[in-house]
């Protein structure tokens, strides 16, 4: 009996699953850089980000080049093109950014179910606590993510704790906090200018002499809150974790759309691979994180002052394969001709699609192994050939054998007679012939058919040959019109 | 101390190197199902991962019925057969009646020989086995070896047919089969002699000893017995007898329709 328990409560799920929340902040300090300049292989031409402030233009960010250049953040922008000659400057897109926030949400949602974006700060937050076991410690996942979203053509910096504020404040330093470690203590070094807090408030703080964070800790919450207001110790409380703090939890979306302004303009349409393969890699991370697939994808490549170019990518089952995309692109790709250089790339999936669980089979030659591997043939060729290049071939129950085929997709079933005494090709169309060049060997065979549709025929079928020993099917034809004729070869 | 024995026994234990008096035992082949023939292959079969040419001067010698055991057994096992560009029709109801998986057949049109020829590397590419089958009409050395390499990295089965005047010239292929519907024996004063089979001559054969293969022909013979020509009906106006010329003219993509059926 007791034995009996005790099997019963081995195979109980185990009560300690429940984990902590442990918050990882993704702080993206060159957000709006990296949007211009991940569209470009290598960073050498030297481009800068502007911004209008108080009415004149300031540079916010450049990149390493520009910055050889003596192109800094804070500089006026008639300044920088005076110190650094063909430096590119472009005024910043706000609604780019937040749209790039967007996807990469959408593309972190691979990672953590709950994904948050908030809104005063180019930065995510994830809830990595709950997903430890499948991706490690926060702090392996966030330098995974600065690895992986590095290769998107992002820089991203990401911290940990356990309330999603210290977690961005530690995001700033690069740290991890652990979750048994003490906020207080970790975040009272740092400099009260990283706290996110209004510039009054900011300042307000200092006029008082505070420098440091641990200045602010050490004040009761009363007077912290009669001093600065409710906003200040509401803040506080949420940083320390004494109060909670709800997040608007980010939805992935239904579709998927993105664009890519490139640095420098492209001519050759094998140079769009680079650029493309981004925009991919990124799209198959949105994929992954809802668990969706794409059939087909529609890119746009626009040029200055042309019509742009449409390219319409198929497949012939939903995948999320970066890979298998990027591959049928560069057979899309080669034959493309550019009409013109190109200065943007938009890619945009209008549907996703469930995936269908086709897990990969162990041995090689399994029929499903087999159907997967003829789809993906049947997409490269027909990316390069056209959609109708290929296809199956099906029987159509009719007497008359030129009526008794038609194309067939691959996936349709096939119901067909079997005649084997028939010849295994027919010409495309029946060609007159003089019979007195033909050995009759079989015949003849009636066909007589098809009064009901307006394509009458009454014919005589017989085997011959011809005098090099090549094996034909001819018929005698009485109407519509008399005559011999040769249909078929048995090859 | 014997040299020779030394020598031997460390050949003997080098699974890479072949030598050309014995039969490759790596090579695995596809039984033809035609007795002769078999025989005189070596490995008893079509070979796997390697192209096979069938040269023929004219169709409708039994060139492609030659493949439908093998073909068929391809087709059943859930493989592919693909073929890239026939010049005719495939007829559903013949095949499906000489044991081939319809469902497992995939045609592929292409618009000229270039897009042909790459068409048919990818189909050799990739790792699921099956049969490709192509009619190119021109094709370069360096081309048909990299059909050759595909084929055998894929170890899939090719089958190239192409016309007699390749015979001159060298071939990286694996097999090369020539066809001819010659009368057997000798001929008698009937115009179409005593034409009764076809005669397969094994041109090359990567895997058996040189000289070996040509040595005699094999005969396939014609599912059809002879009959008497047809009488009284005769006298048409008519095209010239060679009429199927190879890829004479590329296949549109649908069955053709009323008014142009018949010419």
């Amino acid at each position: 009996m007791i034995r009996g328990s005790f099997t019963l409560r081995t195979m109980l799920p185990r009560t300690n699953t429940i984990t902590t929340p442990h918050w990882l902040a993704l702080c993206l300090p060159h957000l709006a850089l990296d949007g211009f300049v991940r569209g470009q292989a290598k960073q050498n031409l030297p481009l800068a980000v502007s911004a209008i402030v108080q009415r004149r233009e300031v540079i916010i960010d450049s990149n390493s080049s520009a910055r050889k250049g003596g192109v800094s953040p804070g500089m006026p922008a008639m300044a920088a093109l005076g110190i650094l000659d063909g430096v590119r400057i472009v005024l910043r897109q706000p609604a780019q950014e937040d749209a790039a926030l967007q996807r990469l949400a959408a593309w972190c949602y691979q990672y953590s179910s709950q994904v948050s974006i908030p809104p005063d700060r180019p930065a995510l937050l994830l809830e990595a606590g709950a997903s430890k076991r499948l991706f490690g410690t926060p702090l392996e996942l966030g330098q995974r993510l600065e690895r992986e979203l590095g290769r998107l053509g992002y820089h991203v910096i990401a911290g940990s704790a356990p309330t999603p504020e210290a977690a961005w404040l530690a995001a700033g330093e690069g740290s991890h906090i652990n979750a048994g470690g003490n906020i207080r203590q970790q975040v009272g070094p740092l400099s009260l200018r990283c706290l996110n807090l209004q510039e009054s408030e900011q300042h307000a703080l200092e006029s008082m002499g505070f420098r440091q964070v641990r200045d602010v800790l050490r004040l009761p919450r009363k007077a912290l809150t009669r001093r600065f207001g409710p906003a200040v110790a509401d803040y506080i409380d949420r940083l320390l974790g004494t109060r909670p703090d709800p997040r608007l939890i980010y939805q992935p979306p239904q579709s998927f759309s993105t664009r890519l302004e490139l640095p420098a303009e492209i001519h050759a349409s094998q140079a769009l691979l680079f650029p493309c393969k981004r925009l991919l890699e990124e799209l198959c991370g949105v994929l992954r994180g809802s668990d969706k697939a794409v059939q087909s994808l529609h890119i746009v490549l626009c040029h200055e002052n042309h019509a742009d170019s449409q390219l319409e990518l198929g497949m012939q089952s939903p995948t999320q394969d970066p890979v298998r995309l990027l591959g049928l692109l560069r057979e899309r790709l080669e034959r493309l001709r550019l009409p013109q250089a190109v200065r943007e790339i938009c890619m945009e999936a209008p549907t996703l699609l469930q995936l269908a669980a086709n897990q990969r089979s162990l041995f090689r030659d399994s029929p499903a192994e087999q159907q997967h591997g003829i789809e993906q043939l049947a997409e490269r060729l027909q990316a390069r050939l056209g959609p109708d290049a290929v296809g199956g071939l099906a029987g159509v129950e009719d007497h008359r054998p030129e009526y008794s085929w038609r194309p067939r997709a691959l996936d349709e079933a096939v119901h067909c007679t079997a005649l084997a005494h028939r010849p295994s090709w027919l010409l495309p169309k029946p060609r007159r012939c003089d019979i007195g060049h033909y050995e009759i060997l079989v015949g003849p065979e009636r066909i007589e058919s098809g009064w009901w549709d307006g394509r009458d025929c009454r014919r005589d079928y017989f085997i011959v040959r011809d005098i090099r020993g090549s094996t034909l099917w001819a018929f005698h034809e009485y109407k519509p019109r008399q005559g011999w004729y040769l249909h078929g070869i048995f090859a | 101390m014997d040299h020779t024995a030394t020598i031997d026994s460390l050949l003997a234990g080098t699974p890479h190197l072949w030598r050309g008096r014995e039969p490759n035992r790596r090579q695995r082949t596809l039984a033809t199902r035609h007795e002769r023939l078999d025989a005189s292959l070596p490995g008893g079969g079509w070979p796997v991962g390697a192209v096979t040419e069938l040269i023929a001067n004219q169709p409708g010698l039994g060139e492609f019925s030659l493949l439908f055991p093998a073909l068929a057994e391809i087709s059943h096992s859930g493989q592919w057969l693909i073929l890239v560009d026939p010049p005719w029709v495939p007829y559903p109801a013949a095949l499906q009646g000489h044991g081939l998986a319809l469902e497992r057949l995939l045609l592929v049109r292409t618009h000229n020989d270039k897009e042909s020829l790459w068409a048919c590397e990818q189909a050799l590419h990739g790792d699921q086995g099956g049969a490709v089958l192509a009619w190119p009409e021109r094709i370069s050395f360096a081309r048909l070896r990299r059909l050759q390499l595909a084929a055998e990295v894929s170890a899939k089965l090719a089958f190239l047919f192409r016309p007699e005047q390749v015979l001159a010239s060298a071939s990286p292929c694996a097999l090369r089969l020539h066809l001819q519907g010659a009368a057997q024996g000798s001929t008698q004063g009937n115009a179409w002699g005593n034409v009764q089979g076809t005669r397969i001559d094994i041109i090359k054969c990567r895997g058996k000893c040189p000289g070996s293969p040509s040595a005699e022909p094999i005969w396939i013979p014609q599912p059809h017995a002879r009959r008497q020509p047809y009488p009284g009906l005769a006298g048409e106006s008519c095209d010239s007898t060679c009429i199927f010329t190879h890829n004479s003219a590329r296949i549109s993509r649908a069955p053709v329709q009323a008014s142009a059926a018949i010419n």
